[in-house]
């Protein structure tokens, strides 16, 4: 109740003056968009890490323990994926070329690394929307197909590919003909891909010897225990292959960028001074409040207001304001996240554990700021009122 | 009856200044009685008044207000103390972003189990015992001096006090509004039964004390 009453104090006093309050609502916002975006690239450029692994269809995958990350790939002998064969509940063992080649833009002819991914287009282990249409055109001689979410600096590809039909690029030095569109995404390893049978994956990227994989995608008979398959793999291959869950694989991606490179730390640290602007900005204000009304609030303690109460009306100003700006901060963010979206061609947008984790830390911030701000209370002496 | 104040062997020194401001004070207020304090500046007038409204710890002597005895209370007990206590300040104090009637309500609002709308009807009644009826919902800022410290009373009486405290309440007013607020304070002082304790220079309403009281040098000279 008392609680109540204080609040209703405070409230009276933000609303009291509108250029104040604006202002205020302002200050918590702008840390909120702030806040917001950082966690948002840092989640999405997490996210367009794991596209590649999150796009392969296999309950288990086989890898290379010595392997950081996809684009860097270390290679794994192709005989480990005929060797999981060997349990009954395997039906299929699918070899993954992964390589990074130089892609010449057809219409400036400049060149930009692109990444290149091999498989049999036929076993189904990897599922990039548009696939399907394009494998008969893939398994002629030279051909790739191009990933339409690609960076722009690759050239008018899609568009040319609509007007004119297939037609030829320049592929790791090598002429290939573009014969369709599959759908994958942008990543912090790849700003483009383009998708191929082995055969021409190993026409572009000669050095590579057949009996080397980067990957091997394993199929299991329905109603397999993958938990079970992963632990007998484990017994049977030699300690030159780690075997993954799906989940895992995402997850040993994603862990390279987040421990392996600074980019986690950027973008907290932003999030950080984000959060200490606003609560500057919010300390300013709930100060200023304070020392414009310290003959006021002195005289609330001497008519019999305790101290504790007076604090109850800055942390009430305080928490209010958390909310006030925080949500224009959530409406603005998520229409900043579109535009951002749309730009940048990474994969943003508003989560709702994300939202409540701004919400805390904006509700922290302001009540930081109200602890600091009570301080100047004690400078309410009502002694020194008469 | 027991008396409102009694003071007992009162000495109080500031912590930098090794003179003391008041010495050896003795002091007795009967029920309803209205009390002038006077005395030139640095008397001593206002430490009395602070300390008589639990508003600074004791030091030396005996200080009993409203039956507590003040040497040796702790801030809980000040603070209960204070609630009981009407003052009125030589400022208004009113908080500019609240109407006339909850700024008195302020006074209430410390027995937040009160209802809202009886202390609104009681802050209300109060304002039309001041002759404010007409300003209720007026902000500070749209009403005179005159008015502003009549909202004050208000404000120090609404919650019934056992005792009033007032410091130079005329001192930031015209010749007529001043007396007007004084009158006006011990009128309904005298209606309720209520003591007062009002420090003042100014000699125009020394007539409507019972008792005046002057303070030379820290000590009561008569």
């Amino acid at each position: 109740m008392i609680a109540l009453l204080a609040g209703r104090l405070a409230w009276r006093q933000l609303t009291s003056s509108r250029a104040r309050l604006v202002s205020a609502i302002a200050g918590v916002m702008f840390a909120c968009v702030l806040v917001f975006m950082q966690l948002g690239f840092r989640a999405a450029l997490f996210d367009s890490a794991s596209n590649l692994p999150r796009a392969l269809q296999g309950e288990l995958f086989l890898i290379n323990p010595l392997t950081l990350v996809m684009f860097r790939p270390e290679p794994l002998a192709r005989s480990r994926a005929s060797q999981t064969l060997a349990l009954p509940e395997v039906a299929q063992a699918v070899p993954i070329y992964l390589a990074q080649a130089k892609f010449r833009n057809p219409d400036t002819g400049r060149q930009r690394t692109i990444q290149l991914i091999g498989f049999d287009p036929e076993a189904g282990a990897v599922d990039f929307a548009g696939l399907a249409p394009l494998v008969p055109a893939l398994k002629r001689i030279d051909t790739i197909g191009f990933d339409r979410r690609s960076r722009p600096e690759f050239g008018s590809v899609v568009g040319r590919l609509e007007r004119d039909g297939p037609f030829e690029v320049e592929v790791g030095g090598r002429a290939m003909t573009v014969v369709g569109l599959v759908s994958l995404g942008t990543s912090f390893g790849a700003d483009g891909n383009a998708v191929m049978t082995e055969t021409n994956f190993r026409r572009i990227v000669k050095e590579r010897q057949p009996s080397k994989t980067d990957l091997v995608a394993i199929r299991l008979r329905p109603g397999a225990d993958a938990q079970a398959v992963k632990a007998s793999l484990a017994t049977i291959l030699p300690p030159d292959v780690v075997v993954l869950t799906g989940a895992e694989l995402i997850a040993w991606e994603r862990s390279y960028w987040e421990k392996g490179t600074p980019i986690g730390f950027i973008f907290g640290f932003g999030s950080l001074m984000g959060l200490v602007v606003g609560m500057v900005i919010v300390y300013q204000i709930l100060f200023s409040d304070i020392a414009t009304h310290l003959r006021e609030y002195a005289t609330l303690k001497a008519i019999g207001y305790s101290n504790t109460y007076l604090r109850l009306v800055v942390m009430a100003a305080a928490l209010l304001l958390a909310v006030l700006g925080f949500v224009p901060g959530f409406f603005g963010s998520t229409v900043l996240y579109d535009v951002v979206a749309k730009a940048t061609l990474l994969p943003l947008g508003m989560a709702t554990d994300r939202a409540v984790a701004v919400f805390g830390m904006i509700f922290a911030m302001c009540a930081a700021a109200g602890l600091l701000a009570m301080r100047k209370l004690g400078e309410a002496n009502p002694a020194d009122m008469f | 009856m027991v008396a409102p104040i009694a003071l007992r062997g009162v000495c109080y020194t500031y912590d930098r200044g090794d003179r003391p401001v008041l010495r050896d004070v003795d002091l007795a207020i009967a029920p309803g009685e209205i009390v002038l304090l006077t005395g030139p500046s640095g008397s001593g007038k206002t430490t009395l008044l602070t300390l008589i409204g639990a508003l600074r710890a004791m030091q030396t002597g005996s200080c009993v207000v409203l039956g507590q005895e003040l040497a040796g209370a702790n801030e809980r007990q000040r603070v209960a103390l204070r609630r009981r206590i009407g003052f009125i300040f030589q400022q208004h104090n009113l908080l500019g972003f609240l109407s006339a009637r909850q700024n008195v309500a302020m006074s209430l609002e410390i027995d937040p189990a009160a209802p809202e709308r009886e202390r609104l009807a009681r802050a209300g009644a109060m304002l039309a015992a001041v002759g404010l009826a007409d300003k209720t919902e007026s902000l500070p800022g749209q009403l005179s001096g005159g008015q502003r410290q009549r909202v004050a009373v208000a404000r120090a009486l609404v919650g019934t006090p056992g005792l009033v405290l007032a410091d130079e309440p005329t001192a930031a007013l015209d010749r007529q509004s001043g007396q007007d607020v004084v009158r006006l304070l011990t009128d309904l002082a005298r209606q309720r039964g209520v003591p007062i304790l009002l420090v003042t220079h100014d000699p125009r309403i020394l007539d409507i004390a019972d008792r005046i009281v002057a303070m030379e040098d820290g000590r009561i000279v008569g």
